[in-house]
């Protein structure tokens, strides 16, 4: 029998804080870009970007989910700056919620709205690695010392 | 020597037990907690597409039947007016009115079935062509309609306009009304939606296919033609009082 070992909490965290940067810039530039009623701009052309920003699912209760998405990230960064079990759990529970919301919202604009924002795919992709740096992390380090 | 030398191993083996043990019932605790993240976070995640869903998709109508429209079109291809696959071999075209009773009937309870059995599979497409021969409403009614096909929520809207359609020639057709048809059938779009359907080109769309449907000699609605590999192009369908005619004649078509 042998046991893969995990990556260092160090590297799951530094992955972390990365990725939760990233994911503050991509959601802060589709909430400044809606900000004016316009969108996103779409690199490869097609549109899709103006479809997903004028659809009614880019807000939530009349909040912009894109603004959501910049509280979500910071929660996210926090999470991998500190230290503790605390923060390996919370990182974990937020980027769960942020997970599965990505999912629904790439589920909406493939099967609802019928338009694909390159935006939201990599804020999408960003949330799938955070979630899973956030699961190895909790279930390699929960319960050990900081 | 020997009875010291047990005892301190005797006590270093307590002492390593000691700390498995407390180390387990740390994971353990931990692995609790964990748990309870988790079910905390897939509630919060729940309460989320649950207002994203109150909010958006008719939930802020007082429209009926906006779930069991979409359910009947979810997964199905739209394009313009037409649902199902594009390259199916069969078209079924429904000449409606989006005033029209019988047209409403025919929605509710003969079209779904040939969706279901025809479309779902494959072996035909639907497409809706407005015959605005109810009242000057119907115009503006069918216009709205095709402007929402060309978010792809065309079938959505003329079903869901269907289902909750006033007394023809009422005057319940107002912009209101569309819009909120518009909202519930889930056009992403309103403000281009608003534009296409009081275009020239949308408008005279209406008109042109109110034409075809007069050319085809039709003079009633709904009615409905088909056209297959077995057709002399587009043919209306003689009867079509039940969804198995209409069946039979994607059959026939086919």
């Amino acid at each position: 029998m042998s046991s893969t070992k995990p990556p260092a909490e160090g590297t799951l965290r530094k992955v972390a804080t990365f990725a939760a940067t990233l994911g503050i810039g991509v959601a802060a530039y589709i909430a400044i870009a809606e900000s004016d009623g316009g969108a996103a701009a779409c690199l490869a052309g097609g549109g899709g970007c103006e479809t997903v920003a004028k659809s009614s699912h880019s807000e939530l209760a009349g909040i912009s989910v894109a603004a959501i998405g910049i509280v979500g990230y910071a929660l996210l960064l926090g999470a991998a700056l500190l230290r503790g079990d605390a923060a390996r759990m919370a990182g974990f529970g937020i980027s769960l919620v942020g997970f599965g919301f990505s999912l629904y919202l790439t589920i909406l604009e493939l099967f609802v709205i019928d338009a694909i924002c390159q935006w939201c795919v990599a804020s999408a992709i960003l949330m799938t690695v955070l979630f899973a740096v956030n699961t190895i992390r909790m279930l390699a380090y929960v319960g050990t010392e900081p | 020597m020997n009875a010291e030398g047990e005892r301190e191993k005797r006590h270093e083996e307590r002492l390593h037990a000691e700390a498995d043990s407390e180390g387990r019932e740390r994971r353990q605790r931990m692995i609790k907690l964990a748990s309870a993240t988790a079910f905390l976070a897939i509630a919060v995640l729940l309460v989320l597409i649950v207002v994203s869903q109150l909010s958006t998709d008719g939930g802020d109508t007082d429209l009926e039947h906006t779930a069991e429209v979409r359910a009947e079109l979810l997964g199905l291809d739209q394009d313009g007016l037409t649902l199902g696959k594009p390259g199916a071999p069969v078209t079924l075209v429904e000449f409606g009115d989006l005033q029209c009773p019988a047209c409403k009937t025919y929605a509710e309870s003969i079209v779904p079935e040939v969706i279901g059995s025809k479309v779902r599979s494959g072996k035909t497409k639907i497409e809706f062509r407005n015959y605005t021969i109810i009242g000057e409403e119907s115009i503006p009614a069918g216009a709205a309609a095709i402007a929402a096909g060309e978010q792809s929520h065309g079938w959505n809207f003329v079903e869901l306009f269907y289902r909750n359609q006033g007394f023809e020639r009422s005057g319940y057709v107002t912009d209101e009304f569309l819009t909120e048809v518009a909202k519930g059938a889930g056009v992403p779009d309103i403000e281009r939606w608003n534009a296409d359907r009081n275009s020239r080109r949308v408008l005279a769309e209406v008109s042109k296919t109110r034409a075809e449907a007069e050319q085809l000699g039709l003079n009633s609605t709904p009615s409905f033609a088909v056209e297959g590999p077995a057709t002399d192009g587009l043919e209306p369908v003689e009867s079509s009082f039940s969804a198995e005619e209409l069946e039979e004649a994607i059959e026939r078509a086919g």
